[in-house]
């Protein structure tokens, strides 16, 4: 095998100089030509990563040792799945993975462009060309994925057993390409910023991309937390480790956007607001990467320098100095053409939702950050756990859920009695019966009662909306139900699919209260034959099988669960002890239903005594989480998917032709 | 003009709120974060402080009992460069734990671990034990010779 790889990587890393110089040149001196020789040069960049890409899967299927990354994340034993996620199992393949995805959707951004908003194009191809042209020199010059070793080790060291899972393999590709997404609206911003074109054209042009954009960050979070679930084996599915937090505060910010954003379309309102929130949404999507990969802020990893650190700085601050400098200077553009006109108003339950999303995103911020802050101030590290997140975000999210029930509703400019009367009564009426219930049934978790309260309310409001659409259909056009339904959907895919991924945040919501406000727990050791209660259940432990193969020796415990007094399963946790490397791991053991999770661990097992220590928990609700997911990509598709009118963007302007017809 | 102001009190109460809850926030989850040389320099001012201590597991030091409420674990935790040792001893703090032993931790020590608990009467009475994660692993493998194990 030539070195094909590196080879390709040093001409995408020109190619992206020669797009960045050629697409910043055409449109400053008007030269059609040249911006079209930097849109073929960015297609190049992208065909040159996908050969390195190709290269080092190749390397990795044909177990290619002598590649130092091979050597380091593969072996010959290792299943092919896992081979090719060893392509973003280490620090250089997953760099190489941003560049993949990144110029990918540069390409796509410049293929469906060749028609329109040729003003911004330039300026769009330039700063993914800079971002790309950023990952491009970390791969060229200081994490080479190709890099050879001296020698030719026998036998690679293999894939983490940990990572060796599925959800670990789909997890980064998901979270990675949420995060290269956000690059996309950032670009159109920087464009807008650059022209002068500062219309709500970036917006509509980069709608779909932030939705998707949006839509991957939420399936890498829920993938992440699926993963630490099932893998992790302490029972929770969210700790907020600063990995977690690095994926969840673009999130944040990035759903402020798509609010936020409705309001510049609908009111002209917003303008300086959303330019910050895309700048900040793409900020920290390099700040996250920069965090889970330079180890630099770590609760469990010690402060272990990979030499990446200082360039991500370095490229975050230079992001923020030019896009937060070019906003500044485009300030007199930015003038709101509307004000908010009452505090109950849709604009106002909008910019309180953006409020919150936002401080959110800083809380979680602040707490990551504390020990580097709390070092720098007082010269010690402090740091905040769960208790810190968990004490800031519970009431923020609550007032966030309220708001998922009132914004979609609540009139525009002004709210008048009777809007809040139609809108309201009922589902206000149904939140406070369901509190009240709880109540009189025995709960005094009090943040639990208003957030099942909060949840009916959310929840039949969106019934009535959908009840009130098919119930106008039927009387205008006298179709069915159904029929009627599906119309009022598929006319109005970005307000109903909106509503969808409203019923999902619902369920999670469920989730989140069911597993903090009553999860049970209990740790115990026993000897074959014990029984011991949890949540409802009977759990007899029946012993230890311990079985092997050529890989892996297990340690397997039968658990039956008995309930009203007869077995219903037998639950079967695990440890497991890879030979190559020696590694033991933990296999958690699930029961789930509707109501909630049994989950089981198996701690440890003594040969001689036969006692082993079992770790149970069980989570109410936490089903609906991911089931919430799946909900939540039934609500994006609809409102992604395309509609059959054509795009309001305006088609093809002459470059120059807007000049006097700025805003 | 009354509108604005209005809008102005209604977001400083909510950053105010967000302030409010962050503060205390702080002060009750507040943990010191110590490497092992820095936590021996200051333990005594650090009684019943909620701490996280770095360091690595003195080799030998580790016992460890079944008990009914979860494995019984007993070490020394000490320096990185004497290997957990601590000269003899004289640098490192013996730990008590019971619950889980992270899959990680190894028998004959030797593992680097963060442990989080509370510091009293010269013992480090832990809460949890954490060793390495994933990325961790990344950090561990890099300039290590690989297929060395």
């Amino acid at each position: 095998m030539m070195d094909v790889g590196p080879l390709a990587l040093a001409i995408a890393w020109v190619l992206a100089i020669y797009a960045i110089g050629m697409s910043v040149t055409g449109a400053l001196r008007r030269k059609r030509e040249f911006v079209a020789s930097a849109e073929n040069a960015t297609l190049a960049v992208w065909g040159f990563v996908v050969i390195a890409v190709a290269a080092l899967l190749h390397a990795l299927a044909t177990h290619d040792f002598n590649i130092e990354y091979v050597a380091h994340y593969s072996s010959s034993t290792l299943p092919l799945n896992y081979t090719i996620a060893a392509l973003w199992g280490g620090q250089a393949g997953s760099l190489l993975f941003w560049s993949l995805i990144l110029t990918s959707m540069s390409s796509v951004v410049i293929l469906q462009n060749r028609e329109k908003n040729r003003e911004l194009m330039p300026y769009v191809t330039a700063t993914l060309m800079v971002i790309a042209l950023f990952f491009l020199s970390m791969l060229m010059f200081v994490t080479p994925p190709f890099q050879r070793l001296a020698f030719t080790p026998a036998e690679g060291r293999d894939l983490n057993p940990l990572l060796q899972n599925y959800w670990m393999t789909i997890h980064p590709p998901a979270l990675y390409t949420g995060y290269v997404g956000c690059a996309v609206p950032f670009a159109f911003a920087m464009a807008a910023l650059a022209t002068g074109k500062l219309d709500d054209v970036w917006i509509r042009s980069t709608r779909r991309w932030t939705l998707l954009a949006w839509f991957f960050l939420s399936l890498g979070n829920l993938f992440g937390a699926e993963w630490a679930y099932l893998v992790l084996g302490w029972g929770g599915y969210w700790a907020w480790d600063p990995v977690e937090n690095a994926a969840f505060m673009p999130w944040l910010t990035c759903t402020a956007f798509l609010h936020s954003v409705m309001i510049q379309e609908k009111k002209n309102m917003l303008k300086v607001w959303n330019m910050v929130l895309v700048i900040l949404t793409f900020a920290l999507t390099i700040f996250g990467t920069f965090l889970t990969r330079s180890g630099v802020i770590s609760s469990v990893h010690s402060f272990t320098q990979s030499g990446l650190g200082p360039f991500f700085m370095g490229f975050l601050g230079l992001t923020l100095a030019v896009s937060l400098g070019m906003l500044f200077w485009r300030l007199p553009l930015l003038k709101s053409e509307n004000q908010l006109d009452s505090m109950l108003s849709r604009e106002s339950a909008f910019l309180l939702n953006n409020l919150i999303l936002v401080g959110i995103a800083f809380a979680v911020f602040w707490g990551t950050v504390f020990p580097v802050i709390s070092e720098a101030v007082r010269g010690v590290k402090i740091t905040v756990g769960p208790p810190f997140f968990n004490r800031v975000n519970a009431p923020l999210g609550l007032i966030l859920l309220f708001l998922t029930g009132v914004g979609p509703v609540i009139a525009w400019r002004r709210a008048s009695a009777r809007n809040l009367q139609k809108n309201f009564l009922i589902p206000l009426g149904l939140g406070f019966v369901t509190g009240v219930a709880l109540f009189i049934a025995g709960v005094r978790h009090y943040y639990a009662i208003v957030s099942f309260s909060l949840c009916a309310f959310v929840m039949a409001t969106i019934v009535m909306e959908f009840y009130r659409g098919v119930s106008a259909r039927r009387a205008m056009v006298g179709e069915n139900v159904l029929t009627a339904l599906a119309h009022l959907v598929s006319k109005n895919r970005r307000r109903y699919g909106g509503y969808i991924i409203h019923i999902a945040m619902v369920m999670m919501f469920l989730a989140i209260t069911g597993t903090s406000a009553f999860k049970q727990e209990q740790q115990i050791t026993v000897k074959p034959g014990d029984t011991f209660p949890i949540g409802g259940y009977t759990l007899r432990y029946d012993g230890v099988e311990p079985r092997e193969t050529p890989h892996i020796a297990y340690l397997t415990a039968r658990i039956a669960v008995v309930k009203d007094g007869k077995q219903i399963d037998t639950l079967t946790p695990e440890k497991r002890f890879y030979k190559k490397p020696e590694q033991p791991t933990t296999e958690v053991a699930i029961r789930s239903t509707l109501g909630g999770d049994l989950y089981l661990v198996l701690g440890s097992f003594d040969d001689a005594t036969h006692l082993a220590t079992i770790q149970a928990y069980v989570n109410p609700l936490v089903g609906f989480l991911w089931w919430g997911g799946i909900v939540l990509a039934i609500g994006t598709g609809i409102t992604i998917w395309p509609t059959r009118t054509p795009a309001r963007s305006p088609a093809y302007v002459p470059t120059g032709a807007r000049e006097g017809a700025a805003d | 003009m009354n509108r604005k102001v209005r809008f102005l009190i209604a977001s400083l109460l909510l950053v105010g709120a967000v302030a409010y809850l962050m503060y205390t926030g702080v002060k009750q989850s507040a943990v010191y974060y110590l490497t092992i040389d820095e936590f021996l320099v200051k333990k005594d001012t650090l009684a019943n402080e909620g701490i996280r201590v770095a360091g690595r597991v003195a080799l030998g030091s580790v016992t460890k009992k079944m008990t009914p409420a979860g494995e019984e674990l007993n070490f020394r935790l000490g320096d990185f460069k004497t290997d957990g040792d601590g000269d003899g001893g004289q640098r490192s703090v013996p730990v008590y734990f019971v619950g889980i032993t992270p899959d990680m931790f190894k028998a004959e020590g030797g593992s680097d671990v963060i442990v989080e608990g509370k510091y009293r009467d010269g013992v480090v009475h832990a809460q949890s034990v954490l060793t390495s994660c994933p990325s961790k692993y990344e950090a561990e493998a890099a300039g290590a010779a690989p297929a060395s194990n």
